[in-house]
């Protein structure tokens, strides 16, 4: 166990440096606002050309904003572990030389993550303070349910983490263009998780892939905890359920990936290893 | 041999494993297809979702197909000289006496068959999807916005792959800031006079700002309510981008490898 | 005369800012290397040598001084320079795992211009004088690394340059690997007219045996510039001998033959070693005489000289290593 706190520490240490070290850090500290905040204007833009106000539709509003902060975890873990295999496999090529060392690879890898989900917390933290004083984001902290909120992030962050850590595996076989791999991904959680808009307006089989995926629970949890009282329960197409079901869908589900990840990335890595993929660059 | 000659084949050498690699490597077919035309159904559903008029669903796609090009000139262009100091090759092509210009060059062409894959794969299969009406008027004028902006695009490029000359990973971070921020202020996935006036003409400094704003009028019936300048406008103004980013990266290139080499960052890795 | 290389006062220097000590790479460098000659730059870990090939190459510039690459300012006319000259570093890692060795060679060609069916001619019959020609259709990511650096030194070749730049082009290669390219080397330098090579090495019998001129540098000074026999010989002028011999009486009797500086005697199972230095050599057949006199055979007779790390530590007190 000391082991492996040592490796998760010490893979946290190295991941915080390759994020951070690049520049001077008030240039880095507006590099990690700038990102988030850009991301979550977009979806802000659309919804005021076609609403005109956060106010014609709040709770839809709300249901935007809350969603896209908190997918920012999905986004930016996601693409932080497979840029960990990328990066450590064709810039740095210090793959090898992690994979040999007597060390659980799984926890170097979440190790590295460690820094990009306190990077992506802050960045969070910023854009809700964003949404509550500049547009008139409505979340009352009286009412925010804290330990419902702190229990979720725990079990989604975890699954999130193991989700990476299949699309980590899949990195050991794919080429430089593998990127997409976060792209494609990340891309298809947007779309059927119900992040921006309600899985309702999906047609009834993108819904049951929606229903299938531990991110649809943990965003809908993460929802009715921060916005409790206001209604969002209503919005998502799982009104039909109570907080304790949703919690119990997203354990399940969150089991099920984790399975499914470690099957993954088993796979993944016996094959990179077959093929001798583990040292190999593509960059071209 | 004249430098013409040199650099076109120094050109054709270096586009030779751009276009070599996706066939070699066919897992972006997946990954760089379909995949993306996910998170372009998300804003979909997203305008849906809020009743927009249907031809924003045009605007999505659009804004979609045309992210493939930005994203190859911010990571297969700019970002690919610091991919080569980490690997070793740029020494090489700063030792060859090719222009930098036909590196860059090279790897633009060489990378057009994937991007442009990815770009008209996402149009064909959002427009049949999503059922997307298009009106195409003047073909040609189309075709040469969409031309125009390429290279205007292309040569900002270049400008940015500079900066990895002398930078290490604070322009690759440079890169990464530039995905989100510029679909912002260029308006991919919204009418970008919705910024107001000023914001819109401050992001035109990005060539595709216009080019998108140009060839949604061109192509989707009823959008000109949501037009920021006449698409007349913008491709002249678009015309001189292009040329004003082409000259501006000749001499950034110049001036940054000569800064580079001063510093002795030129061949400094893992910066 | 004709110089490739020509520096004068050289000098570069990094970092310096905020109060800190700059660190000077190279210090004051004066350099002439005549065109057709094969000079070696030999120095430790850090002594100024891949510092100074960037510089002469263009990828870096000097902090002050003037520096001329076949009669052209590095400062001034790089782009002269580069259609003339080429690279290989030890350990290098260019080209694109994706492309075969062909392939990559082909491209690095174009890089210079060189149309593609000359290009295609020359890397042909390379591949062959360096065994790769059942490689050509492999991949960089299948070839091994004696394999990938030997294509690397036909990159540097094939484009037939004026100079060419060998920044310890054998390291980490094998015996076999090392030979081959060593062997293509010489034979380059004598059969082409003109042709200029620097190689900078830390292994001394590379430069021993290749170079007509070798430069010792540290800490970003030369030391001393001359023929490996003449900076050998400026280190002693009296030669070891070792003889290896079955025993015989009266060993000890070899220190007092005239001519004989000093001896060591090594006793083993069924034989002598006898190390004995000698003011003239011609005193060894006295030695061998004196020795089959005394019923000894005579197993074997070594010699051996001043190498160059022996010049190097006589110059700067430490090794190569």
């Amino acid at each position: 166990m000391r082991e492996q706190f040592r490796t998760l520490k010490y893979a946290a240490w190295l991941g915080w440096q390759i994020e951070s070290n690049w520049t001077k850090p008030w240039l880095f500290i507006v590099y990690s606002i700038a990102k988030p905040i850009s991301a979550t204007l977009i979806l802000v833009l659309m919804y005021l050309v076609i609403l005109s106000s956060s106010l014609t539709r709040p709770d839809i509003f709300a249901f935007m904003f809350i969603g896209n902060a908190f997918y920012m975890y999905v986004a930016q873990v996601l693409f932080g572990i497979v840029m960990v295999i990328h990066e450590d496999r064709e810039h740095y090529q210090t793959l090898k030389l992690i994979y040999i060392a007597p060390i659980s690879f799984y926890v170097y890898i979440l190790g590295r993550a460690v820094p990009k989900i306190v990077i992506t917390t802050i960045a969070i933290l910023i854009t809700l303070a964003f949404g509550v004083f500049v547009l008139g984001l409505d979340i009352n902290f009286a009412t925010v349910n804290w330990a419902l909120l702190a229990l979720a992030m725990i079990v989604g962050l975890m699954c999130i983490c193991m989700i990476g850590v299949a699309l980590a595996g899949v990195s050991f076989l794919t080429a430089k263009h593998g990127m997409g791999i976060n792209e494609g991904i990340a891309g298809m959680f947007y779309l059927f998780c119900g992040v921006v808009f309600p899985i309702t307006v999906l047609p009834q089989w993108g819904q049951a892939v929606g229903l299938g995926i531990p991110i649809t629970y943990w965003l809908e949890i993460v929802r009715r905890a921060v916005l409790s009282g206001s209604g969002v329960e209503n919005i998502g197409g799982l009104q039909s359920y109570s907080e304790t079901e949703i919690f119990l869908f997203l354990l399940i589900s969150c089991a099920l990936f984790f399975a499914i990840s470690l099957a993954i990335f088993r796979y993944a890595d016996r094959l990179a290893r077959k093929k001798g993929k583990l040292d190999m660059t593509t960059s071209y | 041999m004249s430098d013409w000659l040199l650099n076109y084949r120094a050109m054709v050498g270096r586009a030779y494993p751009r276009i070599l690699g996706p066939w070699r490597e066919p897992s972006w077919v997946l990954f760089d297809i379909f995949l993306p035309l996910l998170g372009i159904a998300a804003f979909i559903f997203y305008y849906r979702s809020m009743g927009a008029p249907e031809v924003f669903t045009g605007f999505v796609v659009l804004g979609g197909a045309m992210t493939a090009f930005w994203i190859n000139v911010l990571w297969s262009m700019a970002a690919q000289f610091y991919w080569e100091k980490e690997t070793g090759n740029l020494q090489l092509y700063m030792l060859a006496p090719m222009s930098r210009m036909a590196v860059l060059a090279g790897m633009a062409v060489g990378g057009m068959f994937f991007t442009s894959v990815r770009a008209v794969s996402t149009f064909v299969l959002g427009f049949l999807i999503f059922n997307v009406q298009i009106q195409v008027t003047e073909p040609l004028a189309l075709m040469a916005v969409f031309l125009v902006t390429l290279i205007a695009i292309y040569g900002m490029g270049m400008m940015f792959a500079s900066l990895y000359l002398v930078w290490g990973r604070g322009a690759m971070n440079f890169s990464t800031l530039m995905q989100e921020p510029i679909y912002l202020v260029s308006g991919f996935y919204f009418p970008v006079r919705q910024l107001g006036f000023w914001v819109a003409a401050a992001g035109s400094i990005i060539p595709i700002t216009l080019g998108l704003d140009a060839m949604r009028q061109l192509m989707f019936a009823g959008s000109d309510v949501f037009a920021f300048l006449t698409w007349q406008f913008e491709l002249v103004v678009m015309v001189g981008l292009a040329a004003f980013f082409l000259l501006l990266a000749r001499f950034s290139l110049s001036y940054m490898e000569n800064l580079a080499k001063r510093d002795g960052r030129l061949t400094l890795r893992w910066q | 005369m004709v110089f490739a290389i020509e520096a004068e006062s050289l000098t570069r220097t990094f970092g310096g800012k905020k109060g800190k000590e700059p660190l000077v790479a190279l210090d004051n460098v004066n350099l002439e290397v005549k065109e057709g000659e094969l000079f070696g730059l030999l120095g430790p870990n850090g002594a100024g040598k891949t510092t100074l090939i960037k510089i002469l190459s263009t990828l870096l510039l000097p902090s002050s001084g003037t520096v001329k690459v076949l009669g052209h300012d590095v400062v001034k006319d790089s782009q002269s320079i580069r259609r003339r000259i080429n690279m290989v570093s030890g350990g290098e890692s260019s080209g694109y795992g994706i492309l075969t060795v062909k392939e990559n060679l082909w491209m690095f060609t174009q890089f210079y211009g060189i149309p593609s069916e000359v290009a295609k001619r020359r890397i042909d019959e390379m591949l062959v004088s360096f065994g790769l020609v059942d490689k050509k259709n492999s991949t960089l990511r299948t070839i091994s690394t004696g394999q990938r650096q030997k294509m690397n030194v036909v990159r540097g070749f094939v484009t037939d340059p004026d100079l060419i730049f060998l920044d310890e082009p054998t390291l980490g290669l094998d015996v076999n690997a090392s030979f081959i390219i060593r062997d293509y080397i010489r034979r380059w330098v004598k059969e082409q007219q003109g042709k200029t090579v620097l190689l900078t090495t830390h292994y001394m019998l590379e430069a021993d045996e290749l170079c007509d001129r070798v430069a010792i540098i540290d800490r970003g000074r030369i030391l001393a510039c001359d023929t490996p026999a003449n900076l050998k010989r400026s280190v002693s002028r009296d030669s070891t001998f070792s003889i290896a011999t079955t025993p015989f009486k009266q060993v000890s009797g070899v220190g007092q033959l005239p001519g004989v500086k000093g001896l060591e005697v090594k006793e083993q199972s069924d034989r002598l070693e006898v190390n004995f230095v000698l003011e003239d050599e011609s005193v060894i057949a006295d030695i061998i005489s004196y020795i089959t006199t005394r019923q000894g055979k005579v197993l074997s007779l070594a010699k051996s000289q001043p190498t160059l790390e022996d010049v190097f530590i006589g110059l700067v007190g430490r090794g190569l290593g």
